[in-house]
C-alpha cells in the first residue's frame, strides 16, 4: 500500500511532477550524451594512439630506450620473431629499423624518423597501408621506394614519384645517405605522428646502414579492447619471458604514460560531470518534495493520529523520492540510449576542428561510447541521490508532533 | 476499557507571558460503550480534551488513565500502538486521503495493524455496506459528497475495532439530512459493537441525540448530565 500510495502522491500534482520529471529526462540525456562524447573522443585518442604508434606492446632492446643509437638492436631478433609468430594470443607483429635522420627534397629538409619496415608485416599491425591517400604501400617492386605523409609532402613540396634523399648516421659515425623516390603519401589522424615519420622498406634501410637487425618490435593482439588491461598485463608478462632476459617488453601505457592517463581521465571527466548533475537534480528534487510535504503537512499528522509509526512516513517519503529518481532515470536512460545508438550508427562529425583534434590524434568522425555499466551506474546514482534528496523534506515531517502537524494550514 | 482523568489540565505557552489554560484539572470518567457528547462554545476546550484523551495531545498536568494505565507514561512506540489499536478519529474536515479510495482509505488503517489483505478487505467492505456506501467503495473523497465522505471516515475510524472514537465535531459541515444519516449509523455501531463514542459539537441536533452530555465553557467542566437521547424519526 506504501508504494501504491507513494506513486499516486507523486501525481497529485501532475504539472509540478512532469516539469521536475522533464528536468530530470533532458538532464540526464544531456549528461548521458557529454559522457558518451567525452569517453568516445579519449577512446578514439587511445585506439589511433595504439593503432598508429605504439601498438599494444613493443620489444626494445634496453639500450635502445636509453639512447636510441642505430646500433642498439634486438637480442636474437629472427627467433624471437618466429616464436612470437606462434603466439595464439598475437594477431601480427612487425619489426623495425629505426633511424633519426633527415629527408631532404630540391626545396628543403627536415629532420625526421625514418622506420624501415617489411610491407607485409607491417600492414598487419598498423592500418597504414589503408591510410596511404596517393600513390601505393610500400611492396618488394622497384628501388628505394618511401612513403612520406601528406604533412611532410606538402613541406618539402613532393609528389608521386618525387626524389627525395635521405641521411642518417650509420654506426660507425659517419654520414650515410641515399635517393629515395616517392611511392605513396599517407594521412593519419595524428598530425604529429605524420609530421616526425616516414617509412623505407627494412632491406632498403639496413642495406644503408650497413647493419643488420630490428630495434623494434611492434605488436598487434587478438584482443583489441583498449580497456582489458589485465589480459594486456598478462600477455607482457608471458612475452616478457619469451623475449629473454635482454630484452625488453612493454606495453602502450609504459610506451605513453600520457595516453594511459587519459584512460583514468575518462572516469574522472564522467564522476565530475555525473557529480554535478546529481546535486542539482537532488536539490530539484528536494525543492519539489518540500512544497509538497508543506501542502501535506496536516495529512501527515492524520495518519500520524491514526497510528502510522513514523518510520513508515519516513518510508512513504523516501518512495516518494525514489519514484522520481526511478522514472525520471529510467525515462531519461531510455531516450538517451536510443541518442546514443543513432550517434553510434551516424558517427559524430567535428570535420570543421580537424586541425585541433589532429594535434589530439582524433579522428574528425568519432563514435561515442556509453557501457552497459556507465547506464547501470548513472541509473543507481540518479536514485540513491533522489533518495538522499528526500532526507530533509522528511525530517522536516517527522520532527512534528500528530497535533501540531494537524494545526498547520496550508 | 473505561477512560479515566485525574485532575488533567493543559496550559499552551506555559513559559510565555501569556499562557492560555485550555483546561482547568479535570476529574472524569466514561464508561466502556457509552456514547457522549462533548459541547461547548468555540474554544472551551472541546478538541483539546479530545486530543489528550485520544493520545495525540500530551497533558501538561494530570494523567488519562486507560483502564488504569496512564497514557502519559507510555513511550512514543507504546503510545502510536495505542493509538492504532484502541482509538478511532473522525475530524471535522473528514481527513481522508484524496489518492487513496474509499475502500483503500479503510484498509490502509488495518494494514497499518499489520492485518493481512484478505481480512482488511472483507473488513473495509463490510463497513462501508453498513454505512451506505457499498456502490461508491471504489471512489476516490472528491467525487464523494461532504456526507459520504464522512461516512468513510466513520469507517475508517471503525476499521481497527477501537474501543474508543474520538469525533471531532463530525456534522459540522453536513447538512441536515447527511447530519441525520452519519448520527444513525454512529448510534447503531455503537450498539453492535460497543464501541465508546465521544464527540465534541455545538450542533444541537447532535447533542439531543446523545445519552451523555458534558458542557465545557473556558476550559472548565461546568455540566455532566445524562439523558434519554432523542431517536431520529
Amino acid at each position: 500500500m506504501l508504494v501504491k500510495l507513494a506513486w499516486r502522491n507523486l501525481w497529485r500534482n501532475k504539472l509540478r511532477t512532469g516539469i521536475l520529471l522533464s528536468a530530470i529526462v533532458f538532464g540526464l540525456v544531456g549528461v548521458i550524451a557529454m559522457m558518451g562524447f567525452i569517453t568516445g573522443m579519449y577512446s578514439n585518442m587511445i585506439q589511433n594512439g595504439i593503432a598508429w604508434q605504439t601498438s599494444q606492446l613493443q620489444i626494445h632492446h634496453p639500450r635502445y630506450l636509453d639512447d636510441p643509437r642505430l646500433e642498439a638492436v634486438l637480442d636474437q631478433p629472427d627467433p624471437l620473431l618466429k616464436a612470437l609468430a606462434q603466439e595464439p594470443r598475437i594477431a601480427a607483429r612487425s619489426g623495425r629499423f629505426i633511424a633519426d635522420g633527415m629527408v631532404a627534397s630540391a626545396r628543403a629538409t627536415r629532420g625526421i624518423q625514418i622506420n624501415g619496415v617489411s610491407p607485409a608485416d607491417e600492414t598487419a599491425v598498423t592500418p597504414l597501408a589503408e591510410a596511404v591517400i596517393h600513390g601505393q604501400w610500400l611492396d618488394e617492386q622497384g628501388r628505394n621506394p618511401v612513403l612520406v605523409s601528406s604533412k611532410t609532402a606538402e613541406r618539402l613540396k613532393l609528389q608521386i614519384g618525387s626524389k627525395v634523399v635521405l641521411t642518417f648516421t650509420d654506426v660507425d659515425g659517419d654520414v650515410a645517405g641515399a635517393a629515395f623516390r616517392v611511392r605513396g603519401i599517407f594521412k593519419t589522424p595524428a598530425s604529429g605522428f605524420d609530421d616526425g615519420n616516414l617509412f623505407v622498406r627494412h632491406s632498403d634501410l639496413t642495406a644503408l646502414a650497413g647493419l643488420e637487425g630490428i630495434h623494434e618490435i611492434a605488436i598487434r593482439l587478438v584482443e583489441q579492447d583498449h580497456q582489458e588491461l589485465e589480459l594486456l598485463d598478462d600477455v607482457r608478462s608471458e612475452l616478457q619471458a619469451l623475449a629473454g632476459d635482454v630484452n625488453q617488453v612493454r606495453d602502450w601505457r609504459q610506451i605513453q604514460p600520457m595516453l594511459a592517463s587519459i584512460l583514468g581521465q575518462i572516469g574522472v571527466s564522467n564522476a565530475i560531470i555525473l557529480g554535478i548533475y546529481v546535486t542539482a537534480m537532488a536539490f530539484g528534487i528536494v525543492n519539489i518534495l518540500l512544497m509538497s510535504v508543506f501542502e501535506r503537512t496536516r495529512e501527515f499528522g492524520v495518519l500520524m493520529a491514526v497510528g502510522m509509526q513514523k518510520h513508515k512516513i519516513f518510508a512513504l517519503l523516501l518512495l516518494e523520492s525514489a519514484w522520481l529518481g526511478i522514472v525520471g532515470g529510467g525515462l531519461g536512460l531510455l531516450i538517451a540510449s536510443g541518442l546514443i545508438a543513432l550517434l553510434q550508427h551516424t558517427g559524430i562529425s567535428l570535420g570543421a576542428m580537424a586541425d585541433g583534434l589532429a594535434a589530439f590524434g582524433v579522428d574528425t568522425l568519432f563514435y561515442p561510447e556509453v557501457s552497459a555499466s556507465d547506464y547501470r551506474l548513472v541509473f543507481i546514482t540518479v536514485v540513491i541521490a533522489s533518495l538522499f534528496a528526500a532526507l530533509y523534506p522528511a525530517r522536516q515531517i517527522l520532527k512534528q508532533t500528530p497535533v501540531s502537524a494537524m494545526a498547520e494550514k496550508h | 476499557m473505561s477512560i479515566h482523568t485525574q485532575q488533567l489540565s493543559k496550559t499552551y505557552n506555559p513559559d510565555s507571558d501569556f499562557p492560555v489554560q485550555a483546561i482547568k484539572p479535570l476529574d472524569l470518567t466514561i464508561e466502556q460503550g457509552e456514547f457522549v457528547a462533548v459541547m461547548g462554545p468555540s474554544g472551551s476546550g472541546k478538541t483539546t480534551l479530545l486530543n489528550m484523551l485520544g493520545g495525540i495531545d500530551p497533558p501538561s498536568g494530570g494523567a488519562v488513565l486507560i483502564d488504569g494505565e496512564d497514557l502519559c507514561q507510555l513511550d512514543q512506540k507504546a503510545l502510536i500502538a495505542f493509538r492504532r489499536d484502541h482509538v478511532g478519529f473522525i475530524f471535522q474536515d473528514y481527513s481522508l486521503l484524496p489518492v487513496l479510495t474509499a475502500l483503500e482509505n479503510v484498509e490502509f488503517v488495518m494494514q497499518l495493524q499489520g492485518h493481512k489483505e484478505a481480512e482488511c478487505r472483507a473488513r473495509a467492505e463490510q463497513l462501508l455496506t453498513e454505512v451506505g456506501l457499498k456502490d461508491q467503495i471504489h471512489k476516490i473523497p472528491a467525487k464523494l459528497s461532504g456526507g459520504q465522505q464522512q461516512r468513510v471516515a466513520v469507517a475508517r475510524a471503525l476499521a481497527p475495532r477501537p474501543r474508543f472514537v474520538m469525533a471531532d465535531e463530525p456534522t459540522a459541515n453536513l447538512d441536515a439530512q447527511s447530519t441525520k444519516e452519519l448520527l444513525d449509523i454512529m448510534e447503531r455501531l455503537n450498539q453492535q459493537e460497543g464501541t465508546t463514542f465521544i464527540f465534541s459539537t455545538h450542533d444541537p441536533r447532535v447533542i439531543t441525540r446523545a445519552k451523555r452530555v458534558i458542557v465545557f465553557e473556558d476550559g472548565q467542566l461546568t455540566e455532566d448530565r445524562r439523558q434519554q437521547p432523542e431517536h431520529a424519526a
